[in-house]
């Protein structure tokens, strides 16, 4: 058996023209071959999913009943029905809270942390500890910090706020959880982007007689830009997507939909009693086809800015 | 996010057992060989009451040594999770052989033709039932599911403890009444009064009082539709579902009935915020157990409960009586069988045994009052030998009653009203408002 050896392609003859032509079949078998494993994965856990949620999003199905095809009654259904804009309109001041707070938080402690002051090592384990706990778990812990009655908060501050049940104040409540479990994350990837900064680059500037702001704001926030990319777009995802301890702190939705977050939503939808899969898969797909327009904005503007090469 | 997945595999299982059934080879038919030959096999019950687990695995246990080729295995499923989780299992073909369920969510499962009709197999054992539960359970003529709990009706554990240093005897609780805006003849507000006390010591009648600061409430007042709001409802002449399912409780009487609770709460403040109890159902009983709640309104599935955790002597007293008379609430669980069950036979001897035999061990245990009347008895001579009376819960059951809320989209009505229900408790929706919209959400759900 010939084994192709890539990018060793001759100009084709007239001569060798049946021989090219299977050495680019027996090229593309291989490919396809190695290609095969990934393929089956990505078919089978992603791609099948998706048009599996689409197929539903178009039927009505309760899980007992058999399933019934209603053509575009759930999607008529969900985009007139003011509680799923809501949540839409919920879900974006909650990213709102969250991505600035969190990226500039995380890109402080990150410049903080990389002053190599005694016991930074400590501070990086800490602020990482919260990242890698189940959010579930945390929403428990700070549901209990919450309380109304008996809360350590409250015993804190002195007073009977009730943060989770007041409209006004439970999405902050919410967010703020957020911010701190995701903040650590963000810092990690900041402090790893400070770290892959030459130091010829920084000193040079130090040399030219540059403050230590016009060095951040000149030299070292463009050089973290591929960082403070990858950091948008996965915070964005995954704010977007919040669901574990928005729902094990104001479980239902919260008072008057105020954290009733798209995530949520759809679990209501799906298994909060109504059993309605067809809305809830609709849903989901509105969720998806904003995270696709909201990265592909994300990555048109940084695509323009970014530069991949530090040398 | 976990839900995708979830969905996902329901739908791969629900696929695969079509497959399998249209292939002739469903679960069921495999297993009617396997379990007629003595091939030894694993019946699987689930159920959401750990009291009621204990006894049936002792029961079981017993029951495993006369039929030595039958294994029981129960499963607890925590009561907030029970019917979501138990519809994806269904749905999946995952559920269980044998589950324990409840009037409000048995429908679908009827409709769906999920549990297996308690047919002419049974007929022997249908004398010995209560025939509240046979009725409640029976759909166009078939029974779904043995009876197996009764939960009699509703009552006042009190605190012994607590009373006394209000200068309350228990006998004063033995006919209390209510009375809507706590009009003549209330005499249970100013009961309660006597019994909150904030975190200064004064009491709630007393000048001074912060309810802010609460350090013992009186009452349970709470949006818990079995132990507090359906009997208000009953008690001031309302109703909250009609004959004919329709949702009819943002009625004048049940308007009534709602605000004085809502008042309890939130004016009085005789009663735990609604933040604290509005999503956590267990906050007034643990409360209740660490002596912060004077009266602790519910039912008998709290007695072992009550019994086991208190460390303060207690009593059981009857329900305070609205202008229609002490009206509760009754409610029976059965225990139904898979009809997808692998091991019908085996699934099938199990129920019998629970529908005889097995049912006094829950009695045994004092976990529950069994609805195998036969086996009634069990459950009185425990507590008797605590010296507890439970009677009052049947005597009330006995006595006016509204029937437990059902409908083929029960969980659809019930998650429709809960979060109105939510901001009427809090305190910041009106009350009729709040009814009305809860209701037409109800109603519309319940039809969808």
């Amino acid at each position: 058996m010939t084994t192709p050896v890539p990018g060793t392609v001759r100009p084709r003859t007239v001569a060798d023209r049946p021989g090219a032509r299977r050495r680019r079949r027996v090229e593309a078998a291989w490919a396809y071959g190695l290609l095969g494993p990934s393929l089956i994965g990505i078919s089978l856990f992603l791609v099948l999913p998706i048009l599996v949620v689409l197929w539903l999003s178009l039927n009505h199905w309760d899980l007992l009943s058999p399933m019934r095809f209603i053509g575009l009654a759930n999607w008529i259904d969900i985009l007139t029905d003011p509680t799923f804009g809501n949540s839409l309109a919920v879900t974006v001041v909650f990213v709102l809270m969250v991505i600035p707070v969190q990226t500039v938080l995380g890109l402080v402690i990150a410049l903080l942390l990389s002053r190599g002051l005694r016991g930074s090592w400590f501070f990086r384990i800490v602020y990482v500890v919260p990242w890698v706990c189940a959010p579930l778990a945390l929403g428990v812990v700070w549901k209990w910090i919450y309380a109304p009655f008996g809360g350590a908060l409250n015993a804190l501050l002195g007073t009977s706020t009730e943060w989770l049940t007041t409209p006004a104040l439970a999405l902050p409540a919410v967010a703020a959880v957020s911010i701190w479990s995701q903040v650590g994350y963000v810092a990690l990837f900041f402090l790893a982007g400070l770290a892959a900064i030459p130091s010829q680059v920084l000193e040079a500037a130090a040399i030219d007689g540059a403050s230590p702001w016009q060095i951040f704001w000149s030299i070292k926030l463009p050089l973290l830009l591929p960082t403070t990319f990858f950091v948008l777009v996965t915070g964005v995802i995954s704010s977007f997507q919040a669901f574990d301890h928005i729902w094990a702190l104001t479980p239902g939705g919260g008072p008057d939909h105020a954290t009733d977050v798209i995530a949520s939503r759809i679990y209501l939808e799906a298994f909060g009693g109504a059993f309605h899969l067809g809305r809830a898969s609709a849903m989901a797909v509105v969720l998806f086809v904003l995270l696709v327009v909201v990265t592909v904005i994300q990555q048109r503007w940084f695509a323009k800015r970014v530069t991949y090469d530090l040398s | 996010m976990s839900h995708p997945l979830s969905r996902r595999t329901a739908l791969l299982g629900a696929a695969a057992t079509a497959a399998l059934t249209a292939a002739g080879c469903s679960p069921a038919q495999q297993s009617s060989s396997a379990s007629s030959s003595s091939a030894p096999v694993t019946v699987t019950v689930r159920l959401w009451d750990d009291q009621v687990q204990k006894a049936y695995d002792a029961g079981f246990a017993e029951f495993s040594k006369a039929n030595p080729n039958i294994t029981v295995k129960t499963t607890l499923v925590p009561w907030a999770d029970y019917f979501t989780k138990l519809r994806t299992d269904a749905a999946a073909g995952n559920a269980d052989d044998i589950f324990l369920i409840n009037g409000s969510y048995i429908q679908p499962y009827v409709t769906g033709n999920l549990i297996s009709e308690i047919g002419s197999d049974f007929a022997d054992l249908r004398g010995g039932w209560s025939q509240a539960a046979i009725d409640q359970y029976t759909f166009s003529g078939k029974l779904y599911g043995v009876p197996q709990l009764t939960d009699g009706g509703i009552a006042l554990y009190y605190n012994k403890d607590l009373l006394a240093a209000a200068g309350v005897t228990p006998a004063d609780l033995a006919s209390l009444t209510w009375a809507p805006g706590a009009g003549a003849g209330d005499t249970l507000l100013p009961l309660l009064k006597k019994l909150t006390k904030d975190a200064n010591g004064k009491r709630a009648d007393e000048a001074g009082f912060d309810g802010s600061k609460p350090a013992v409430w009186g009452y349970n007042a709470s949006q818990d539709l079995q132990a507090i709001y359906y009997n208000f409802i009953g008690s001031n002449g309302g109703q909250f579902q009609d004959s004919t399912g329709k949702f009819v409780f943002a009625s004048d009487q049940s308007a009534a009935a709602f605000q004085y609770i809502v008042d309890l709460i939130n004016t009085h403040k005789v009663a735990p915020a609604a933040s604290n109890t509005n999503a956590n159902g267990d906050f007034a009983r643990d409360q209740f157990l660490q002596g912060k709640i004077a009266i602790f309104q519910s039912g008998v599935y709290n007695l072992k409960n009550v019994a086991d955790g208190a460390k303060f002597a207690w009593g059981i007293a009857p329900l305070p009586a609205g202008p229609a008379g002490p009206v509760s609430v009754v409610n029976t669980i059965v225990i139904a069988g898979n009809a997808k069950s692998k091991n019908p036979d085996a699934a099938k001897k199990v129920l019998r045994w629970l529908g005889s035999d097995g049912a006094a061990y829950i009695g045994k245990a004092g976990a529950a009052l069994p609805a195998v009347t036969a086996q009634q008895q069990s459950f009185t001579d425990f507590w008797k030998a605590k010296n507890v009376d439970p009677t009052q819960f049947a005597k009330q059951g006995e006595l006016k009653t509204l029937p437990a809320p059902s409908g083929a989209n029960y969980g659809a009505a019930f998650s429709a009203w809960k979060p109105i229900f939510d901001e009427i408790f809090l305190g910041r929706t009106p009350v009729a408002d709040g009814l009305a919209k809860a209701q037409e959400a109800a109603n519309k759900a319940i039809n969808s």
